[in-house]
């Protein structure tokens, strides 16, 4: 019984040990390509939901698993957060922390703008990679594919020094 | 729509979203810990992804396993290097350290109640269209 207690309540933590959250994401990935023969890939279901949403836009059927994914994604998170054992979100400085608290304008409208805008920069930069922490960190690394290692080495560089150089102009 | 394929797609998106959560993706305060080096736990999270899958693709590749839908080798799908790669590279990555909230994390954050992931998805939506149109013509020189 002991036993049970401690599984059910290491399945309910907010945050499992890293390592095990790694192993069963790459278990994830590499079953979705054993069973369906498909990788790991976030960014361009986005540019086929974009395609469906636009007016006129053909949609290209081959890619129709990617949204369905995508909607996996969302509901994997409404799992997530009924069962993390704590209450729900409130957008609290907590979770932003003391950077972003920093760095998102304070009123309505403009973290709405923020939010927005930075959304757009993330949507068109992995449309031009051709794909993003998904598709070219965790998949593309993981089969060796030169232009997915040079795509996450550019991606984590101007995060890395741009989160520095921002957190230290405003000094947080 | 609803096909034996789209279900195990759904189930592996669910699984996805759920991982990113406990993984700590889904909070910008623990991205920003990530950037800063403040807390490393999601880079031990991308290094274990990483390597473990690279063991399971290598082994695969070298039993030459099967795919289970069309019973060939599965495929070692190497991304092209695009005309665009690294300037596309560059805007997401400040996209990224701006919000931090990547593609796959907005969707995970929208599921578990986050709003402000509702705005973030959005531009993601209207970057990812206008950056498929730029990527077309690039392609075409």
């Amino acid at each position: 019984m002991d036993l049970l207690y401690t599984v059910t309540d290491a399945f309910f933590a907010p945050l499992w040990l890293p390592v095990l959250v790694g192993a069963l994401i790459a278990l994830l990935a590499f079953a979705q390509r054993w069973m369906v023969d498909q990788p790991l890939s976030c960014s361009t279901g986005f540019a086929n939901l974009a395609t469906c949403l636009r007016p006129g836009g053909r949609r290209d059927r081959g890619g129709d698993w990617r949204i369905v994914f995508l909607l996996g994604i969302v509901l994997g998170g409404l799992l997530a957060a009924l069962t993390d054992a704590t209450p729900a979100w409130q957008g609290t400085a907590a979770e932003f922390g003391r950077f972003y608290t920093a760095l998102v304008p304070d009123s309505t409208v403009g973290s709405a703008l923020w939010w927005l805008f930075g959304g757009v920069l993330i949507g068109l930069g992995s449309r031009l990679a051709g794909g993003c922490t998904s598709g070219h960190t965790i998949a593309g690394v993981a089969m060796g594919a030169p232009a997915s290692i040079v795509a996450s080495a550019v991606f984590f560089a101007v995060a890395v020094g741009t989160a520095q150089l921002a957190a230290w102009a405003l000094g947080v | 729509m609803l096909n034996r394929r789209n279900v195990l797609f759904l189930a592996f998106g669910i699984g996805f979203g759920f991982l990113l959560s406990r993984a700590g993706a889904t909070s910008p305060a623990i991205i920003s810990d990530l950037l800063l080096f403040e807390d490393l736990r999601l880079l031990w999270v991308i290094v274990t992804a990483v390597c473990l899958g690279a063991a399971l693709t290598w082994i695969a590749w070298r039993l030459q396993w099967r795919a289970r839908n069309t019973g060939q080798p599965i495929t070692i799908q190497h991304k092209p290097f695009k005309r665009g790669l690294v300037t596309g590279a560059v805007l997401f990555g400040l996209g990224w350290a701006g919000t931090g909230v990547c593609p796959g994390t907005a969707l995970a954050m929208i599921g578990e109640g986050k709003g402000f992931a509702l705005w973030v998805g959005a531009g993601i939506v209207l970057g990812a269209g206008a950056g498929s149109w730029v990527s077309q013509r690039l392609e075409r020189g």
